[in-house]
């Protein structure tokens, strides 16, 4: 009986695994790519995406990547921290009071 | 150029295909075009839908290449499998039913049957048995044994737990066996 099973399982088996497929065309995967040459991309990638795709077009050292990262780093800081120096302009607007002032005495 | 990105793997080709490569395109549709067509074929049973189901799911992979998500999936042909089983089954539904029975010619059982007569017609009642099976059945069959994929592989593109989709090859094999009582 168990005999009987098994010789089944492995007939089914055998069977499933010699299924048949009709051969491909050998010019599918030509088709497909000249077909894609006339289609427009929908441009919706991501940011990140497209820079790690730029990533993998140029094989550029790693130090390159560090350099280039501190120099962008650096210029965003640059950009977005205020700078304290006085202009001209803010000269004229301190108090002439201040000067006649020294340890908090009138002179 | 074109030497280097035979040697990519897929995940390097597609972000230049989201890039915009026609060449990646290229590399990657004649690694995996076969493949899938297989996989399309078990379904349809016609080579030309076939052929016409895995052009569109590479087009459609063309034009919006920003439907692979490398963070999200863990394979590429892990996840084209689902988008090419997703069009057989959009065409499945558009379709007739396929009926095998049309298109393949019977054996008459008059004649001496010779062995590929008789392994024609196994093939063929094999055929119409898997196509009546439910649906995720025939798919965990046609993936684990005619794409030879792991169960583990099998059991992420139909989007089930390893346990469930043991069941079902399980469920599937039963099912086939009696059935297929005749020929076993």
């Amino acid at each position: 009986m168990s005999n009987t099973q098994d010789q089944r399982e492995q007939k089914l088996e055998a069977m499933l695994q010699s299924r048949r497929v009709e051969p491909v065309s050998p010019d599918l995967a030509e088709r497909i790519v000249r077909k894609a040459q006339h289609l427009p991309q929908n441009q919706t990638v991501p940011l990140t995406q497209w820079v790690r795709g730029l990533f993998t077009e140029f094989h550029l050292p790693r130090p390159a990547y560090v350099l280039v990262s501190t120099l962008i780093f650096g210029f965003v800081v640059g950009f977005t921290i205020p700078q304290y120096t006085t202009t001209a302009d803010d000269a004229d607007l301190i108090p002439v009071q201040s000067f006649l002032y020294a340890d908090e005495d009138l002179l | 150029m074109v030497l280097g990105r035979l040697e990519k793997d897929d995940h390097a080709l597609l972000a230049l295909i989201q890039a915009g490569s026609h060449d990646a395109f290229a590399v990657l549709v004649q690694r995996h075009s076969e493949r899938f067509y297989r996989l399309a074929y078990r379904y349809v049973q016609t080579r030309e839908t076939a052929e016409d189901i895995v052009q569109d799911a590479f087009l459609k992979l063309w034009e919006a290449p920003g439907k692979w998500q490398p963070e999200r999936n863990s394979k590429f042909t892990t996840w084209f499998y689902r988008i090419v089983v997703n069009l057989c089954l959009d065409w499945q539904k558009k379709k007739r039913p396929l009926t095998l029975d049309e298109k393949l010619p019977l054996v008459d059982e008059r004649e001496t049957p010779d062995a590929e007569m008789i392994r024609t017609q196994e093939q063929h009642v094999l055929e119409r048995e898997i196509a009546a099976l439910p649906e995720r059945q025939r798919l965990a069959l046609n993936l684990c044994f005619a794409e030879g994929l792991s169960n583990q592989e099998a059991a992420e593109v139909i989007g089930v737990r390893l346990k469930a989709l043991q069941s079902l090859i399980l469920r599937a094999k039963a099912t086939l066996k009696e059935r297929l009582k005749a020929y076993l």
